[in-house]
């Protein structure tokens, strides 16, 4: 297996695990009030997209440029 | 307790400190908030001054320069966004005043964040060594990536040193179960390099 297989592995799992964690975290956090905790909710929400396109991205989903392409 | 013996005139009872936190407690929020705009504004106008230069050129990235690797940089980023999960576990940890694990995810958000910091030294040294590709010689592509990637890498490594120290405090006592406001802005502070990080991730190595 080489060495780019393994990060593309990485990264679907990777992203697949720190989406699920992060939807769970908004999930429980959804009904708490507070100014700060409603920032954490948008952190969170973001933070749940950023993982889905890094596991995209791992999966050649996203940025699957052809070789040597401008 | 400076403050608070300024404001009453006489060394402050334990009520009067709680009450002085509640009462400023939101300012100090509102405050850290309005410094986190102002470092997304700051961001964002490297953002839209790259995109400007990126779309009035002759094509990206320009000729003679390759597509950054972006499965590496995935890894990286997976990285990232683990250590903001982590660091909203280890508040939420000792909101409910669970210190050992609060500890343990703290120290795994420091150390996932100096991997990142790792890897992004990987990646800079492979772009210079065997691409070539360098803050000055390399055009509006090198500039503005290193600008950009520089400018949040130095972002994560004050989050790593300010998530040490804030680990030090809660070790030392400095925080409790009910005043831990600088837990919370060191979290807000964390989840903000998270997110900038996306909008990087995206513009530069996805399209």
């Amino acid at each position: 297996m080489s060495v780019v297989m393994i990060e593309h592995i990485v990264a679907i799992l990777g992203g697949i695990i720190v989406a699920w964690v992060s939807a769970i975290a908004l999930k429980n956090d959804w009904n708490t009030p507070g100014m700060d905790n409603q920032v954490f909710k948008i952190m969170l929400g973001l933070l749940f997209i950023g993982a889905v396109i890094a596991a995209l991205a791992g999966a050649g989903v996203l940025g699957n440029f052809p070789q040597g392409a401008a | 307790m400076a403050v608070a013996n300024l404001l009453y005139g006489h060394e402050p009872q334990v009520e009067e400190v709680d009450q002085l936190y509640k009462e400023t407690r939101d300012l100090r929020l509102q405050g850290f908030l309005l410094f986190l705009i102002s470092d997304c504004v700051l961001f964002s106008s490297f953002i839209f001054a790259y995109l400007y230069m990126r779309n009035s050129g002759q094509g990206w990235p320009p000729p003679g320069i390759h597509r950054l690797d972006v499965a590496f940089a995935a890894v990286n980023s997976v990285i990232l966004f683990g250590s903001g999960a982590t660091m909203h576990y280890a508040l939420e940890n000792w909101k409910h005043g669970n210190f050992n694990r609060y500890a343990l995810f703290m120290i795994a958000t420091i150390i996932l964040g100096a991997a990142f910091l790792g890897g992004q030294a990987y990646e800079y040294t492979n772009l210079i060594v065997n691409e070539h590709v360098t803050w000055g010689g390399s055009g509006i592509f090198g500039a503005s990536f290193f600008t950009l990637t520089g400018m949040h890498g130095f972002h994560v490594s004050v989050g790593v040193i300010y998530l040490f120290i804030l680990l030090l405090q809660s070790i030392h006592g400095v925080y409790d179960k009910h005043k831990y406001f600088g837990l919370t802005a060191g979290t807000l502070y964390w989840h903000f390099v998270d997110v900038i990080w996306v909008a990087l991730f995206s513009l530069f190595y996805l399209i």
